[in-house]
């Protein structure tokens, strides 16, 4: 309230006049009290105000008196009173103001610091900053950028529904770290405005705002009319109070997504650790059903080789199972002591010599052939007499598991067509292929046949008996030799493994 | 908001001149006027105060029309308005001159100027535009407060009376409503308030054109040569000044300035030594 100081100004002129003491009388001093009374409430302004009335008032007690005695101590006393309520409350008022915008700079910062705490989007957090920061500065319009470019920078702006253009002011303080004064942005040659001059000054500043990082953002602020001093320090202030805050809400967001995706993480290696644990029990299941299998074979044989006088023929087909469940047991043991390598990371004792890729696959494909007569093998090489750089054994274990795997996978019986020439694609290594027309494998099990215990489940092929090592066992004996093996399969239509060898001595 | 959605070029750094050449031939044509109305004055003392008017005239003609050449930084065409502003203050004063009611002339000069200024979006910018109620009475009060104290301070310290020639008295009214007045709110607080505005801030450019516009005061030969009148002119032109540039600062617009201006002048007229 302003009205009432300015009413006691005047009664205080109005005593003095009704007591008619002049200008020295004691009531003068009284027109310091609502003087003080309005710059407390009312700032400068009021201050000011209430001390020019006082002055105005108190002058035709002054004055009459310079000129009837001229200047004597007395009138000189009362031109002070005249000047003295317009200094005083000019001063007292000044101070109200400086003290009531640190206060407002002081609650604007707190503010700031609450509503950037990370708790909220930074979207909506930044606009009520911008509004927090264009009450502080009694300013028309503020906008925040956050970011380092002007097209991906977040934009907070009170009043909302500012355009932005590419090369404004704010963008040129982001991208350079540089800040921007103008006294009118309607009359700067810089700024590219279109509106015409208004009756009052726009005033503009930006700046940038920067923290331990650099320049992580930057803010616009916008005054019509002046622009206090008083006013552009508390803009400067703030702009770095709002760049540690941004700075700081951006960092508490990356450490809670940063616990978040190390949560996710965590999660799925326990369910990976739980798949593990589980495909090992069923592992052992396995291994034990597989090693029972031809030990149970190899009891009842020997058992009745033992009781029995056979006739020859009988003894022969007796010891002719006895060697095949032998080989079998061989074979089950050998992929487990080759899988026991690979986990505990001892390398496969490999023997690599030139080996004739063409008897070996016709061994083995006469061999498969032989024992699954429902399907139908095909062998054929585009280059005859070919060779491979490769240990014999190790290479005769991974034909045998991709036969035995396009067999199993193929269970109505079916085409397995292995063949074997130059990689198109790979100079120097020898490609061997195996394809058969099974039940083919889907497109999202395709990464993970190659690991161990994974066995593709398909309702044809339940009764399939296997490890699920064999593959991840031809995967590895074929990296050891400095190979590799990829494979394509569609679901339904069947599956292509491509086994790629070095050739001896580099070339096919 | 223009720091967001204008272009901005951080290399274009001249700030568009004054438009000085233009203001230096308005001044060399005013005080030519005016030196050939004095001319006259004193050749033809019997062409009943023609050559006076014609000084007067040139003095406020000249005034107005830099006003007009600061507020449309001299934009072609400029010539046009500031003749036709130009001939109607010297036609109102040499008017004010010859006959008894002729002042009443001057009351053209505004409707003149607002003809003018009809549609050009650069007066907006000086502040010749509509005000608010509160703004128009508190300036009528300020410069009738400011009116009154400087009757009571004058008639206590120079014993001077109020005068009751109703005539002389809307003569002089009608001098400040479309001279006086008119051409130290368009010039001083219009034009040079509002560029000095635009380029500092308010106090600055309250006090260099309330200055002008005191020492302008300070210069007129119709002001009482004596120091106690002159200390008293600068102390009340220079509030009411002060007064109108926070008024026009506050508001936007001249009118709160111009009715201070008028409410002072209208108390200031009816004083005679």
């Amino acid at each position: 309230m302003i009205a009432l100081p300015l009413v006691l100004v005047a009664a205080v002129a109005a005593s003095m006049a009704l007591t008619g003491q002049g200008s020295d009388s004691v009531l003068r001093h009284l027109y310091l009290l609502p003087t003080v009374w309005a710059a407390l409430s009312r700032g400068a302004i009021g201050g000011g105000l209430a001390g020019a009335l006082a002055g105005l008032l108190h002058a035709p007690f002054a004055l009459p008196a310079v000129e009837r005695d001229g200047l004597t101590s007395r009138t000189l006393d009362g031109l002070l009173s005249l000047g003295l309520p317009v200094l005083a409350g000019l001063l007292v008022g000044r101070l109200v103001d400086g003290s009531r915008a640190r206060a407002a700079r002081l609650d604007a910062v707190l503010a700031i610091q609450r509503r950037l705490d990370g708790q909220e989007p930074l979207e909506s957090a930044l606009r009520d900053v911008a509004e927090i920061v264009r009450r502080a500065l009694r300013a028309r319009r503020v906008a925040l950028l956050v970011g380092h470019d002007i097209r991906t920078a977040r934009l907070a702006s009170v009043p909302t529904g500012t355009l932005v253009h590419e090369e404004c002011a704010a963008a040129f303080t982001l991208a350079s770290g540089q800040a921007v004064s103008s006294a009118d942005l309607c009359a700067d040659p810089r700024v590219r405005a279109d509106e015409p001059p208004g009756p009052s000054p726009r005033r503009g500043i930006t700046r940038p705002l920067t923290s331990g990082a650099g320049v992580v953002g930057a803010i616009a602020v916008e005054w019509t009319g002046d622009l206090p001093r008083l006013a552009r320090a508390a803009a400067d202030e703030l702009a770095v109070h709002v760049g540690l805050a941004v700075e700081n809400a951006r960092l508490t967001l990356r450490q809670e997504r940063f616990a978040e995706e190390l949560s996710e993480k965590v999660a799925a290696a326990t369910a990976r650790l739980r798949e593990l644990d589980q495909a090992k029990t069923e592992f052992l299941s396995v291994v034990s059903h597989e090693l029972r299998t031809p030990l149970t074979a190899l009891q009842g044989f020997s058992e009745l080789l033992l009781r029995a006088t056979l006739p020859p023929e009988k003894a022969r087909r007796c010891l002719v199972y006895l060697h095949t469940e032998a080989c079998t047991l061989g074979r089950i043991v050998g992929e487990l002591l080759d899988l026991s390598r690979i986990e505990t990371g001892r390398p496969l004792e490999l023997r690599p010599e030139p080996v004739d890729l063409d008897a070996l696959l016709e061994r083995n494909v006469e061999l498969f052939a032989a024992e699954h007569r429902g399907h139908r093998f095909r062998w054929t090489t585009s280059t005859p007499g070919a060779a491979v750089q490769a240990d014999p054994d190790a290479l005769d274990r991974m034909m045998k598991n991709l036969l035995s795997n396009a067999v199993k996978y193929s269970p109505r019986g079916g085409r397995v067509d292995v063949s074997a020439c130059a990689a198109p694609d790979d100079p120097g290594m020898v490609e061997v292929a195996v394809e058969d027309d099974g039940v083919g494998i889907p497109a999202e099990q395709l990464p993970r046949i190659f690991d161990k215990y994974v066995r593709v489940p398909h309702p044809e092929t339940v009764a399939a008996r296997g490890l699920g090592l064999g593959l991840s066992l031809v995967k590895a004996l074929a990296e050891a030799h400095g190979g590799r093996i990829e494979v394509e399969s569609l679901p339904g239509k069947g599956s292509r493994f491509r086994l790629l060898l070095p050739g001896p001595d580099g070339h096919f | 908001m223009l720091l967001l959605s204008a272009r901005f070029e951080p290399a274009e750094g001249v700030r568009r001149r004054p438009p000085l050449s233009p203001c230096f031939q308005v001044a060399i044509a005013a005080v030519w006027m005016a030196a050939l109305g004095l001319a006259l004055e004193v050749l033809r003392p019997n062409w009943a105060g023609v050559g006076h008017g014609l000084a007067t005239g040139a003095v406020h003609a000249g005034l107005i029309a830099i006003g007009w050449l600061v507020a449309t930084a001299a934009t072609p065409g400029w010539r046009g308005p500031v003749l036709r502003l130009a001939t109607a203050a010297i036609l109102a004063a040499i008017a004010a001159r010859v006959t008894a009611w002729g002042p009443l002339a001057f009351l053209l000069v505004p409707a003149v100027l607002i003809h003018e200024t009809r549609g050009l979006p650069s007066m907006r910018a000086i502040g010749l535009n509509g005000a608010r109620p509160i703004p128009l009475v508190t300036g009528l009060a300020a410069g009738g407060f400011l009116g009154l104290h400087l009757l009571l301070t004058a008639s206590l310290t120079f014993g001077y009376r109020v005068h009751a020639s109703a005539a002389a008295y809307a003569g002089a009214l009608a001098y400040d409503v479309g001279a006086n007045v008119l051409s130290a709110e368009w010039l001083f607080r219009g034009a040079l308030f509002t560029a000095c505005w635009r380029r500092s801030s308010f106090w600055p450019a309250a006090l260099a054109t309330t200055s002008l516009s005191v020492v302008r005061y300070l210069l007129d030969p119709a002001l009482p040569p004596a120091a106690e009148a002159r200390a008293g002119a600068i102390f009340y032109l220079g509030l009411v000044g002060l007064v109108a540039c926070a008024l026009r600062a506050w508001s936007g617009s001249l009118l709160p300035g111009y009715l201070t201006g008028l409410a002072f002048f209208a108390a200031y007229r009816t004083l005679t030594p």
